[in-house]
């Protein structure tokens, strides 16, 4: 019985310690991927800005999208009720609400329909749903007029609409 | 020998495919095949998991008592999953993004526990290997035969490259009833051919009919 | 705690992203042990139990051990080998106290060791309910009660699926098809039936 014992904790330890030797050597690298990605998907929502810096407002987390001192806009996490669940991204704007760019971080929308939010034509960089967005002001945004619904995703598409507009007009009258 | 050896290549590519033949580890299969690209990376994942396991739980096929061989089986495999859930998220973390949840669940694939069951714990670390590799590359080839039959008929692409122009894509492939549909007809298919050998056979064996 | 957000997990697991049908997770023993209703059951409940139980297990886990330490790679090697444990120390339990329940499922408690809805319940537990390894407001009720509801989704396909088997038994179909591949069509048809769930809300 105790020879068994032995045994599964041999096994074990030697299990733990490749682990942590993985562990050791593949961390740093997951953890600049995470950063490099983050500082990506900013760089996406705000062409033209160089740096970031996070800020908080009344709990919420927001990012001041600079070019060398001066300030241009600011990014903000959007989270809005789609058709699966929730669709969280990141919107970035200038201080009249002007939308410069939306990125998607994560939905549940169904694939081939709602999904199509955040899919790009072959060849395109970006989705063409949310490129609609760019150069819109976000207080007056109109489905059909500014922007077009997806075929047979209306609820995802006015879901994107909605959070946006009420996230970006909300922050706004706060931040002032 | 290189006969034998090539026997243990082959026969996880055909006779006993994993995925048409033994029915094993579907749930990974129908889960990430709704494109090609996740299809081979499911595929390369799970024979890297396969490989390593299969060769240490061969090499250790002395040293493991009977009694406790699940336990051990489900450590060493665990392991494997583990350092291949790391290295995926350092090096291809979109890849691993959209894989999701069915990385770590290799663990539970019963391919990889079924192989250490049914070969590597009585066969030498080479046949192993062999037998890991055929088994991962036969895993591999019917997941991306399953993406590719939906990855077209839902996306109307292969290997997100658009293939024929004005197609309108049937959206119900990609989603959770067209990969059950998709595997359902294969499966079929394999034991209609399976079935007309079988029928041959025995029509021959007969001898009365051959007569007629 | 907010009420709303129970009952919306509970529609979420059951319904709309039913465990079998829409996710994948416990499909081999959905086909293989749905051909009758009564052992169909059985599993179902077996895994019902199973699920919650190990979503209180490992959450308790990788809330007070893994992300203490700092291993939260740990996860999967430590999620499988506390779950297998524990489904071998419950089969041992019940196979003592009563032969009764043993009969019922306890033949089926070791095939669940390997199935994926229970690592796949927990690992989805780790993945929701902590957020960068901070702990989200209620997050051990919520596990609790995701694990439960999985089961019972789990539990819902099984005993739809070995009814409709069962009358199948007594129906001709080409050959090819017998049993499992058409077990396969069965449920892609349930699925796409199950899909007219999503978008439900409250």
């Amino acid at each position: 019985m105790i020879r068994y014992g032995l045994i599964l904790l041999t096994i074990c330890l030697c299990s733990s310690l490749v682990l942590s030797t993985t562990y050791k050597f593949t961390h740093s690298r997951i953890e600049a991927q995470s950063i490099n990605e983050e500082k990506d998907a900013l760089d996406k929502v705000f062409i033209g800005a160089t740096e970031f810096e996070q800020k908080t407002i009344e709990g919420k987390d927001y990012y001041l999208a600079k070019k060398g001192a001066k300030v241009l806009g600011y990014i903000i996490k959007v989270e809005a009720r789609g058709y699966g669940g929730a669709i969280k991204m990141l919107v970035g704007f200038d201080f009249n609400g002007e939308i410069k760019g939306i990125k998607i971080l994560s939905h549940s929308e169904t694939p081939g329909l709602g999904a199509k939010i955040n899919e790009s034509r072959y060849g395109e960089d970006r989705p063409w749903f949310l490129k609609q967005f760019e150069g819109k002001n976000a207080k007056e945004l109109e489905l059909g007029k500014d922007v077009q619904a997806i075929t047979a995703a209306t609820i995802s598409s006015r879901a994107v609409l909605e959070g946006v507009k009420k996230e970006v007009v909300d922050f706004l009258s706060k931040v002032k | 020998m290189i006969k034998k050896l090539f026997y243990e290549f082959k026969k996880g590519i055909t006779v006993e495919n994993p995925t048409f033949a033994l029915v094993l580890g579907l749930c990974p299969t129908l889960a990430v095949s709704t494109t090609v690209v996740n299809a081979i990376g499911m595929g390369v994942a799970a024979t890297f998991v396969l490989l390593g396991s299969n060769i240490f739980i061969s090499a250790l096929r002395n040293f493991i008592p009977d009694r406790i061989r699940i336990p051990c089986y489900i450590v060493i495999i665990a392991t494997f999953v583990t350092i291949n859930e790391m290295i995926m998220k350092a090096y291809f973390p979109a890849l691993n993004r959209s894989l999701g949840i069915f990385v770590p669940l290799i663990v539970v694939n019963c391919i990889v526990l079924g192989r250490a069951e049914a070969f590597a714990c009585k066969n030498s670390v080479l046949y192993s290997i062999l037998d890991a590799l055929g088994m991962g590359v036969g895993f591999t080839i019917a997941l991306v035969i399953i993406a590719s039959i939906r990855e077209f008929l839902g996306n109307g692409t292969i290997l997100g490259i658009p293939l024929v122009k004005g197609f309108e894509p049937v959206t119900m492939m990609v989603l959770a009833p067209g990969a059950l549909f998709t595997i359902g007809i294969l499966i079929g298919i394999m034991n209609f051919y399976h079935l007309k050998k079988k029928d041959k056979k025995e029509i021959k064996g007969l001898g009365c009919h051959g007569c007629k | 705690m907010d009420v709303s957000k129970f009952v919306m997990i509970f529609i979420s697991m059951v319904f709309i992203n039913n465990f079998i049908l829409s996710k994948f997770l416990g499909l081999c023993s959905f086909i293989g042990v749905s051909k009758e209703t009564r052992p169909a059951v059985s599993m179902g409940f077996a895994v019902m139990f199973v699920t919650t139980m190990s979503s209180i297990i490992t959450w308790l886990i990788y809330r007070f051990i893994l992300i203490p330490f700092n291993i939260t790679y740990m996860r999967t090697i430590s999620f499988i080998l506390v779950i297998a444990t524990f489904v071998q120390l419950v089969e041992m339990f019940i196979r003592k106290t009563s032969p009764h329940l043993y009969k019922f499922f306890g033949i089926y408690l070791p095939l669940i060791t390997v199935n994926c809805a229970v690592l796949g319940v927990a690992v989805l537990n780790s993945e929701e309910f902590f957020i960068n390894s901070k702990i989200v407001p209620g997050s051990f009720a919520l596990s609790v009660v995701q694990g439960l509801f999985a089961g019972v989704g789990y539990c819902l396909a099984m005993l739809l699926m070995s009814g409709i088997r069962e009358r199948l038994e007594l129906v001709e179909v080409p050959r090819s098809f017998k049993d499992v591949p058409l077990a396969f069509v069965i449920a892609s048809l349930m699925s796409l039936a199950f899909m007219g769930f999503s978008g439900f809300r409250f």
